[in-house]
């Protein structure tokens, strides 16, 4: 091994015992400051950062013993060895010597032999300590970055997760990190039609490594749920993302549900995560969603399915979601908190809060104190018997400025087409980019899906809403109406839009004409019963709602044809008075709609 | 883990044993890497009898053996499945992407 090239402080008064090291020092390889006492000995070890002293005791000045004690107060950030090199050779010097800091004591006078022996010795000792050291430091760096990626992930991931769809009011959750944050994602959102989208991914791994795959997921489960995309749509496109982004060894298992409160169904589709469960008002699970295909992530296109199961309900009660990190929370012993034990800490009856407590709390007291293994997430969604016919969000206002332009759209779909192409939230998509009409995002989606669904569903596809209030109905029929979209091959739906003003009014009509055989439709829309609150079957709510929204409803033909006329402004106020400014005739709006068709 | 090996005719079984987690990565990979190149093996038997924890990154490997048998011309067989494992198989589906024997 080749020794490193040291710097050696030699202190002593006598020049023959300096010249001496020295010659043995530089002999070997090694750089010499000499120090002729005590004092310029600190000032040199200051100056010169030895690597090695060699330290006389006896001197002129300050003795050695008192210039060991200066050097070792110093702030220092590496060991410097110091070798006593002294003719006191009583066993209370060399101990003295060694207790104020010195790490050996050479008795002169010493052989050439035994000094270059030390100095070599010495050499390999500060060799190691020297890669220690960068070791060390390269330790320490690689921590620091460690923690500042950590650092952004967290920052990243809470923006990320935080979103406001978290805080509605039916949604209660919890995530607790293995390391510094978690990589358990939930996110939460209403489609436009009310419905409540939610998610709860968990990436393999934890923290920063888990994070990273789960976040290419926010967008797409945001913005699809803001456009209205059916729960199928969006597992396929978070799946087609996660599958382009991730290597072949990571995936994301996660648990999609809507839950539509007007029809009182809950729909989920669960991927590699642990049971979804709906917990009754009695605390026992009423209904169960177990995972039903392989992760987010795995599958290429054509072999992955979105398929969910979507049951209605028929009394309140809570939706729970959540990671394996839940079920396989292990206490001190390793035990398992399992799903038995998830399930006792969800059977009490009670309320959301006091559920949701008693599973934060049963979790916490299982792990006493301990860190979770995986990150540990869940998310409980109350879910009401609520029969409302008027939708939550408040009506936009109705006041415009400036003159509406004329705005239509002609559309028409073939049962090719029909079959694959997510209608309602691709033509609303472009719809609501009118601005007058963008306000009415809400309104407009629960009219067109109802008046496009009934063209399909009871139109093309010649199903039975009845069949809907039986027992077991709502599956049948969501089973009947896969199946035969899936076959369909015959039949077309006209799709009309017309923005228009009359006065100081403006409207957009919606027409909508399918190639079926029609409908009783006297009975659906007069039925006065279907509006009442009372109403419980799911069936007839439906076109009672758009009776509700829209200034009128007119079916003609056999019932294959509908024409609703919403408002969308009653106030439109032109801006072309005082000023008569011609710029401002044209109006924002107008401008708009003639730019963008 | 304990990993033994096994050859017989074109089949290569790997016999594991304890968790098979995270940590496992090195020496799944590197016992059942000869396998893919070896001439005459056309079949990967992993066999989970004595597996007492599985967790999500050895279910990542397994997608990694697959992928890497598909383009070896090997197939892969999970066998030897109860208990949790079974359990953690079954929830993420592997049966969907895996020939699973008993």
């Amino acid at each position: 091994m080749s020794s490193p090239h040291l710097t050696i402080l030699i202190v002593d008064d006598t020049p023959t015992n300096a010249k001496q090291l020295e010659a043995v020092a530089r002999k070997l390889g090694h750089a010499t400051i000499l120090a002729g006492n005590g004092e310029e000995a600190i000032a040199k070890f200051q100056s010169g950062k030895p690597d090695l002293v060699f330290m006389d005791i006896m001197m002129p000045v300050m003795d050695g013993i008192t210039a060991v004690q200066h050097i070792r107060a110093l702030p220092s950030e590496k060991w410097t060895p110091i070798v006593f090199f002294s003719a006191l050779d009583q066993m209370q010097d060399i101990v003295r010597g060694l207790e104020v800091g010195g790490d050996d004591y050479i008795v002169k006078p010493a052989s050439l032999q035994i000094l270059r022996a030390k100095i070599n010795s010495y050499a390999r000792v500060l060799s190691l300590q020297q890669e220690v050291q960068a070791n060390a430091t390269e330790l320490r760096n690689w921590r620091l970055d460690a923690e500042e990626q950590s650092r952004l992930g967290a920052h990243v991931m809470a923006r990320l997760t935080d979103a406001a769809g978290l805080r509605d009011p039916m949604i209660r959750h919890f995530n607790m990190p293995a390391e510094t944050f978690s990589g358990d994602l939930l996110c939460a959102a209403r489609a436009p039609g009310e419905v409540l989208n939610v998610l709860l991914a968990d990436a393999t791994g934890h923290g920063l490594a888990a994070a990273l795959s789960a976040m290419p997921m926010t967008q797409a489960f945001y913005s699809m749920t803001a456009k209205g995309f059916p729960l199928p749509s969006i597992a396929e496109e978070l799946n087609r993302k996660l599958k382009a982004i991730l290597p072949s060894d990571r995936f994301v298992a996660a648990t999609l549900a809507a839950i539509d409160v007007r029809n009182q169904t809950v729909e989920v589709w669960n991927g590699g995560n642990p049971n979804a469960m709906f917990i009754n008002a009695c605390g026992e699970i009423a209904m169960q969603w177990a995972s039903a295909h392989p992760p987010l992530g795995i599958l290429p296109d054509k072999l992955f399915s979105g398929m969910t199961e979507t049951v209605v309900f028929h009394e309140a009660g809570d939706l729970v979601l959540c990671s394996d990190g839940l079920t396989e929370a292990e206490d001190p012993d390793g035990a398992w908190l399992g799903i038995q034990g998830v399930r006792n800490c969800l059977a009490s009856s009670g309320d959301s809060d006091q559920r949701f407590a008693n599973l934060l709390g049963g979790v916490e007291a299982h792990l006493a104190g301990y860190p979770g293994r995986d990150d540990i997430s869940a998310m409980l969604v109350s879910v009401p018997i609520d029969r409302r016919l008027r939708p939550r969000f408040d009506a936009p206002s109705h006041a415009l400025h400036g003159h509406i332009s004329e705005w239509r759209l002609d559309l028409s779909f073939g049962a090719q087409e029909l079959r694959y192409i997510d209608v309602v939230p691709a033509v609303l998509g472009f719809v609501t980019q009118v601005q007058a009409l963008k306000p009415h995002q809400g309104s407009l989606f629960l009219i067109f899906s109802e008046l496009f669904n009934n063209a399909m569903d009871h139109g093309l596809l010649g199903l039975d809403s009845a069949t809907k209030s039986w027992i077991g109905g709502f599956e049948l029929y969501l089973h009947q109406r896969s199946e035969r979209l899936e076959g369909l091959r015959r039949g077309r739906i006209d799709i009309a839009f017309l923005l228009h003003q009359e006065e100081t009014r403006a409207f957009l009509d919606i027409s909508m004409t399918d190639t079926g055989p029609g409908f009783d439709f006297e009975r659906g829309l007069n039925n006065t019963a279907a509006l009442g609150i009372e109403n419980q079957m799911a069936y007839g709510r439906g076109i009672a709602l758009v009776k509700n929204l829209c200034e009128q409803v007119v079916y003609s033909g056999n019932g294959n044809k509908v024409w609703v006329r919403y408002l969308v402004s009653d106030q439109i106020i032109e801006d072309d008075g005082v000023n008569g400014n011609a710029s401002a005739r044209a109006g924002p709006v107008g401008e708009t709609g003639a730019v963008l068709f | 883990m304990l990993i033994a090996n096994d050859v017989s005719g074109d089949r290569a079984t790997l016999k594991l044993g304890g968790r098979f987690d995270f940590h496992s990565h090195r020496d799944f990979r590197s016992a059942y890497e000869q396998h893919l190149v070896k001439a005459g093996v056309r079949e990967i038997i992993i066999d989970f009898g004595d597996v007492d924890y599985l967790d999500s990154s050895a279910l990542g490997m397994l997608l990694l053996l697959r992928e890497k048998c598909d383009a070896a011309g090997r197939s892969v067989v999970l066998s030897g499945l109860k208990g949790t494992v079974k359990q953690v198989l079954d929830i993420a589906n592997f049966g969907k992407l895996f020939d699973i024997r008993a």
